[in-house]
């Protein structure tokens, strides 16, 4: 982003991930359709498109649980912090092998109609009045075509083009499309599941990333960014002796916005808390050579006016910082992104 | 036409206008929103399926860029309000829904004896 689009930019972190994440797929699908056939399939007997359908269908599911584990677990514990670098390719990956399950779903049950297959899957069975034999391939579809859009706005131009912020807000369909996914299931292939190996592995799945997520809420409201006192024209942020080198302390405004105020060299600086790539936590990375790296894409700004090393072009909004007494304060309206504001000194204190 | 040709019938309509919004937007937009995207040709294709899918959003944010009418202290502002809430309603779904599923399945006891209950549709007409 910020110097010339490509279709997609590699490096070797990326390559690393990639083939794990390649490697993953391709041994479980070979485990589940070649070497243990039985332990994770229905009992009956099933031709090869069923099997293959059922192989790539739990593949899906497993990786959509594994990328919504990493959101949680990542704030719970930074060192998962590099999983969520490279979770976009996790994601568009799983599209594909979910619209192979959609394919050998489609080209099995609904093919040999006299109607076009794609109309059968909608007419054969409408039966929205029960729990009992409910028509659970309309959760299939609406989780597909989350994961479709959620594929197809994955290029850094869409991030750049819809505004970060919004591109999040079509992005928690991810959350939907999960609990279409259980509906799915639950609705789906348990109602006939003879064999509970995989049952069990759904449930554990599904139960990991609810715990997960509970944790991860909970953590948030116990250790999330304070709230700044708004009493006067000026936000106290902190005390001075809870400055650390290097770092920020994250104040949230009463309109929500979060400022991330450093100590940098010994001398204050505020910028906006949301970097301009995914509004990722820019208060949570450490200074390296004036310049914070956000910790979850790595990109680098400038304390001081905001701004990214050239030749990269993106900016942050930068905030006044002053000091009342010991006390930091930041003047909650935001300069345009890219505004130099000169760093406040901090005292010196005895014996330094 | 039944409800099954009519929502397939919206979907190609829905579709085709994407199709026409993708090709002018890629071709003549896209250089005078995006000063990152000048000169840029290969990874355009990559953004026509996306296009498709959410062409009404692409119209809206071509139509704000293009005037702008952009507020830019609202691209630094996450939406993070209902995190907590929506974290716990998701949380407490998921095990909900596999109760509901696992409560609606049958199981019937190894005597049984599957019953006909209706003849089929060719049975009948003999």
């Amino acid at each position: 982003m910020s110097v010339k689009y490509i279709p997609v930019q590699w490096n070797s972190n990326k390559w690393k991930y990639n083939a794990i994440m390649l490697a993953s797929v391709f041994v479980y699908l070979l485990i589940f359709i070649e070497l243990t056939p039985g332990i994770m399939d229905n009992e009956g007997r099933i031709n090869t498109q069923v099997h293959n359908a059922r192989a790539f269908g739990s593949c899906a599911f497993f990786m959509l649980s594994v990328i919504l584990c990493i959101g949680p677990l990542a704030r719970l514990d930074r060192r998962f912090l590099p999983l969520l670098y490279n979770r976009r390719h996790f994601g568009v990956m799983t599209a594909f092998v979910a619209i192979t399950h959609a394919g050998y779903i489609v080209d099995w049950y609904f093919a040999f109609s006299k109607s076009n297959k794609y109309e059968a899957l909608l007419f054969a069975n409408t039966s929205f009045s029960q729990v009992s034999g409910f028509p659970f391939e309309v959760f299939g579809i609406f989780a597909l075509l989350c994961l479709i859009i959620l594929a197809a706005t994955s290029h850094d131009f869409w991030l750049k083009f819809l505004s970060p912020p919004v591109w999040k807000s079509i992005h928690y369909l991810i959350y939907a499309a999960y609990i279409a996914v259980i509906a799915h299931v639950s609705l789906g292939i348990l109602q006939d599941q003879q064999n509970h190996v995989f049952t069990l592995t759904f449930v554990a799945a599904g139960l990991c990333v609810a715990i997960l997520h509970l944790l991860a809420a909970l953590h948030e409201r116990k250790h999330g960014d304070a709230a700044g006192d708004t009493s006067g024209d000026w936000i106290a942020v902190c005390n001075i002796s809870e400055m650390n080198e290097g770092f920020a302390n994250i104040v949230t405004l009463s309109g929500g916005e979060r400022v991330a105020v450093f100590l940098h060299q010994g001398k204050l600086s505020a910028i906006s808390n949301a970097c301009a790539h995914q509004n990722g936590p820019l208060g949570e990375g450490k200074i390296i050579q004036c310049l914070v790296t956000c910790p979850w894409h790595g990109f680098q700004y400038d304390v001081t006016n905001g701004r990214s090393p050239a030749p990269f072009t993106e900016m942050v909004p930068t905030y006044r910082v002053k000091l009342v007494g010991d006390q930091v304060m930041i003047d909650p309206d935001a300069n345009p992104p890219g505004t130099f504001v000169e760093p406040v000194p901090m005292p010196i204190t005895e014996g330094a | 036409m039944n409800t099954a040709e009519i929502i397939l019938s919206i979907v190609n309509i829905w579709i085709m206008i994407g199709g026409v919004i993708a090709f002018v937007f890629l071709l003549f937009g896209i250089d005078r929103i995006d000063e990152d995207a000048r000169g840029a040709y290969v990874f355009r294709p990559l953004l026509i399926p996306g296009i498709l899918l959410i062409w009404p959003m692409v119209l809206w944010r071509w139509l704000r860029l293009e005037m702008g009418t952009e507020n830019w202290a609202r691209r630094h502002k996450p939406p993070r309000k209902l995190h907590f809430w929506v974290a716990i309603l998701f949380a407490i779904s998921i095990p909900l829904i596999m109760l509901l599923g696992w409560s609606a399945r049958q199981t019937w006891p190894e005597s049984f004896e599957p019953q006909r209950i209706s003849l089929l549709q060719q049975e009948n007409v003999r």
